[in-house]
C-alpha cells in the first residue's frame, strides 16, 4: 500500500503529468468503447445519414466534454478569468496558455474516436451509401432510379435479402470504405504535421513570454491546490476544537445541574483542550479564525482580492478590505486584547 | 515494485534511453496497427495505385513525425537553435548530433511498417495487379482482342476474390502468387538493406571524428539534463512562493481580526518555533526571488542570456541593475603535476 501511495505521489508531483496520464486513459477508454459498440445501420434512405453522422460526431462531443470535466485545470482557468483583479493584476496571456493546454488534452479522445470510426469505415458507408454516383458502377445500368436508391440504402446491411451476395453491393461498399480510410489517414497526417510544426516552430516566437506564462500558470494551479489543503487543515482544526468545547460545556452543564448518575465521580474531569492541538506542529495563524463569519470573510476576500505576487512587501500594507482603519499597526507590535474568562 | 520503479527511473534518467523505450513501443505498435488495419483494395482501375501507395507511404510518414513529436528533444533542439548566443556560444555540432539521434530513432517505426507491408503483399498486389504480364501468365492470345479499358477493369479486380470475373483470361491464383512473390522479395531486400546500412553506420563511425562525437554527445546530454533541472527548480520555487503567499494571507487576516475585534477569545499570532523554522525553510527555497517582476526577469534572462559553461565565477546575472554584487577577480587555479621521473 505504501509503495502504491509513493508511486501515486510521484505521478501527482506534476500536474501536467497527471493530466497527460488522464488524457491517455481517456483515449484507451475510447478505443475500448469503439470496439465494444455494436454498430447497427438502419438501412433506410433518410435515416442512414442521420445515424452515420450522429454516431461519428455525438460520442466525440461527449468525450470532449468529458475531457474538459476531468481536467482540474479548466476550473482553475475559469476562476482565474472571472476573479476581480484586487491586489493582483490579471494576465490574459496566462489564461490563454491554460486554455490552449486544456483544449489540446481534451481534444485527444474525440480525435481517437473519429479516426477509429473513419479507418474502420462502417460509419462512413452507412452515412454516404445513398450519395454514391451510380454511373461509376456498371451493375446499376438495368435498374430504375428509385430501385437504385433503395438498393444503395441497403448497401451497409450485408445480410439483407435484397442485397445479399450481390457484387454491386460489394463494389459500392469497397469504394466507400476505401474513401473513408483515405480520409482517415489524411486527417491523421494533417494533425500530426500541425503538431510537429507547432512543436518545432514555437521556440522561434516569443520564447521568453512562453517561459513566463508556463511558470505563472503552474503557479496559479499550485496556489489553488495549496489553498484548498490549508483550508482543509483549518476546517479539521476548527471541527476538533468545536467538538472538544462541546464536550467540555456539556460536562460543566451537567455538573451545574447536579446531575450525575452513579458512575461519574466528581473528581473525574475531561482534559482541557490542549493549547497545542497538533502536537508541536500547530499553525497558530489558522486558529485565530474561529467563527463562521470570519471563515466566510476569509474565503470571500481570497476570491475578491487575491494577495499581490510580492512576498517582500509588508502584508500589513495591503490588508484586504479594511481600508477605513485609521491606524496601521507596525509589524511586530504586540497588541493587547481582552480575554473573556 | 522497487525494480519497476528502478527501471522506470533508469529509462527516464536520460532522454535518449527514454526515447529508446518509446521507439521500441512504437515499432511494436506499428506492427500491431498493421495487423488490426483492414486493408480494403478498391478494385477500380484508377484508384488501386493511389490507395496502395497511400497505405504504403502515409502511415510511415505519420509514424516518423509522431516519433519526432513525442521526443522532447525536438523543442529543445529548436530552442537551442533559436536562442540568442548571450554568454554561451552555440555549437552546431551539438545541434547536428541531437538531430541525427532523434531522426534515427524516429525512423525505426516507419521501417517496420514498410517491411511488414511488403512482406505481407496485399499492398503490392493491389497496386500492381493491372501491370501483370498476362501474355506470359495467362491466355496471351485473348489479349489483343480486348480494349485496354476492359483489360484494366478486369485486372483491377484481381485482389478481390468475391468480384473477380476474369478467370477465362488469367487465373487469379497465378497472378496473386506472382505478385506476392515479388513483393516478398522486395520486402526482404529492404530489410537487408536497412540492417546493413545501420550496421555500417554504427561500425564505421568510430573511425571518423570520435573525439568530436564524444564531445557532442556529452554536451547534448548536458543541455537535456540542464533543461529538466531548470523546470524542476522552477516548480519547487513556485510551490514555495505559493506556500509563503498563502501563509502571509492568513496572517494578514489574523492581524485584521485582532485589530477589528475587541472582545472574544483570540489566540495570538505568535508563531511556534516549529512553524518559524518551517517558514524559514520555505523562504530559503525562494532563493531571494520574491516577486513577480524579478521572476519574469529571471526567466527572460534564462532564454536570452544563458550562463556560461564555467562554474566557480560569480558574475552578476542581471547586468548593471543588480545591486550589491561586484564581480570577483577570477580565482587562479593551480594544478600540480606529479611526474614520474
Amino acid at each position: 500500500m505504501d509503495r502504491f501511495r509513493m508511486l501515486f505521489q510521484n505521478l501527482q508531483s506534476s500536474s501536467e503529468s497527471v493530466m497527460n496520464g488522464i488524457c491517455l486513459l481517456l483515449a484507451a477508454v475510447t478505443v475500448k468503447m469503439y470496439s465494444s459498440f455494436d454498430f447497427n445501420c438502419p438501412c433506410l434512405a433518410r435515416y442512414n445519414a442521420l445515424y452515420g453522422l450522429g454516431l461519428l460526431l455525438t460520442p466525440s462531443l461527449a468525450l470532449f466534454l468529458c475531457g474538459l470535466l476531468v481536467n482540474r485545470q479548466s476550473v482553475v482557468m475559469v476562476e482565474e478569468w472571472r476573479r476581480p483583479a484586487g491586489h493582483r493584476k490579471k494576465d490574459l496571456g496566462i489564461i490563454r496558455y491554460m486554455c490552449s493546454s486544456v483544449l489540446q488534452r481534451a481534444l485527444a479522445a474525440p480525435m481517437v474516436w473519429i479516426l477509429l470510426a473513419l479507418l474502420d469505415g462502417k460509419c462512413f458507408v452507412c452515412a454516404f451509401s445513398n450519395s454514391v454516383d451510380p454511373e461509376k458502377f456498371l451493375d446499376f445500368a438495368n435498374m430504375t432510379p428509385s430501385q437504385v436508391q433503395l438498393f444503395l440504402a441497403k448497401v451497409p446491411c450485408k445480410e439483407d435479402e435484397m442485397v445479399k451476395d450481390s457484387p454491386a453491393r460489394k463494389a459500392v461498399s469497397r469504394y466507400l470504405r476505401c474513401l473513408s480510410q483515405a480520409i482517415g489517414w489524411s486527417i491523421t497526417l494533417l494533425l500530426i504535421v500541425v503538431a510537429f510544426l507547432a512543436r518545432c516552430l514555437r521556440p522561434c516566437f516569443d520564447q521568453t513570454v512562453f517561459l513566463q506564462r508556463r511558470y505563472w500558470s503552474n503557479y496559479v494551479d499550485l496556489e489553488q491546490k495549496l489553498f484548498d489543503e490549508t483550508c482543509c487543515e483549518h476546517a479539521r482544526d476548527f471541527a476538533h476544537r468545536c467538538v472538544l468545547h462541546f464536550f467540555a460545556s456539556m460536562q460543566s452543564e451537567l455538573r451545574a445541574l447536579g446531575l450525575h448518575r452513579g458512575g461519574i465521580p466528581e473528581s473525574q474531569e475531561l482534559p482541557e483542550p490542549p493549547e497545542d492541538l497538533d502536537g508541536g506542529s500547530g499553525k497558530a495563524h489558522l486558529r485565530a479564525i474561529s467563527s463562521r463569519e470570519q471563515v466566510d470573510h476569509l474565503l470571500s476576500t481570497w476570491y475578491s482580492s487575491k494577495p499581490p505576487l510580492d512576498l517582500a512587501a509588508s502584508p500589513k500594507l495591503w490588508r484586504p478590505g479594511l481600508n477605513h482603519r485609521a491606524s496601521i499597526a507596525a509589524p511586530g507590535t504586540k497588541l493587547c486584547h481582552q480575554v473573556d474568562v | 515494485m522497487d525494480k519497476f520503479r528502478m527501471i522506470f527511473q533508469f529509462l527516464q534518467s536520460n532522454q535518449e534511453s527514454f526515447m529508446n523505450g518509446i521507439c521500441g513501443i512504437m515499432a511494436l505498435a506499428s506492427a500491431q496497427i498493421y495487423s488490426a488495419f483492414d486493408f480494403n483494395c478498391p478494385c477500380l482501375p484508377g484508384y488501386n495505385v493511389a490507395y496502395s501507395m497511400g497505405i504504403l507511404l502515409t502511415p510511415p510518414l505519420v509514424l516518423f513525425l509522431l516519433g519526432l513529436v513525442m521526443n522532447n528533444n525536438i523543442s529543445m533542439l529548436a530552442e537551442e537553435w533559436k536562442r540568442p548566443a548571450g554568454r554561451r556560444a552555440k555549437d552546431p555540432a551539438v545541434l547536428r548530433y541531437m538531430f541525427c539521434s532523434m531522426a534515427q530513432r524516429a525512423l525505426i517505426a516507419p521501417v517496420v511498417w514498410v517491411a511488414v507491408t511488403l512482406l505481407d503483399g496485399k499492398c503490392f498486389l493491389c497496386a500492381f495487379c493491372t501491370a501483370v504480364p498476362v501474355a506470359t501468365l495467362g491466355n496471351g492470345s485473348l489479349v489483343p482482342g480486348l480494349p485496354a479499358a476492359e483489360l484494366a477493369r478486369l485486372l483491377a479486380r484481381v485482389p478481390c476474390p468475391e468480384i473477380y470475373d476474369g478467370n477465362w483470361l488469367l487465373a487469379r491464383e497465378v497472378a496473386v502468387r506472382y505478385l506476392r512473390c515479388i513483393s516478398q522479395a522486395l520486402g526482404w531486400s529492404f530489410v537487408l538493406l536497412t540492417t546493413l546500412l545501420a550496421f555500417v553506420v554504427r561500425s564505421v563511425r568510430p573511425c571518423f571524428t570520435q573525439a568530436a562525437f564524444l564531445k557532442s554527445k556529452y554536451w547534448s546530454h548536458y543541455i537535456d539534463i540542464e533543461r529538466k533541472l531548470f523546470d524542476e527548480t522552477c516548480t519547487e520555487h513556485a510551490k514555495a512562493f505559493a506556500k509563503v503567499c498563502i501563509q502571509q494571507f492568513f496572517e494578514a487576516m489574523n492581524h485584521d481580526l485582532e485589530l477589528g475585534h475587541t472582545h472574544g477569545v483570540l489566540a495570538t499570532a505568535a508563531a511556534t518555533p516549529v512553524e518559524a523554522d518551517r517558514t524559514e525553510e520555505e523562504r530559503e527555497k525562494l532563493r531571494g526571488i520574491t516577486d513577480q517582476g524579478t521572476m519574469n526577469k529571471l526567466l527572460t534572462s534564462w532564454h536570452k542570456c544563458k550562463p556560461p559553461l564555467r562554474l566557480g565565477q560569480e558574475a552578476p546575472l542581471m547586468g548593471n541593475g543588480w545591486a550589491g554584487i561586484e564581480p570577483r577577480p577570477p580565482r587562479k587555479e593551480v594544478a600540480t603535476y606529479f611526474s614520474k621521473v
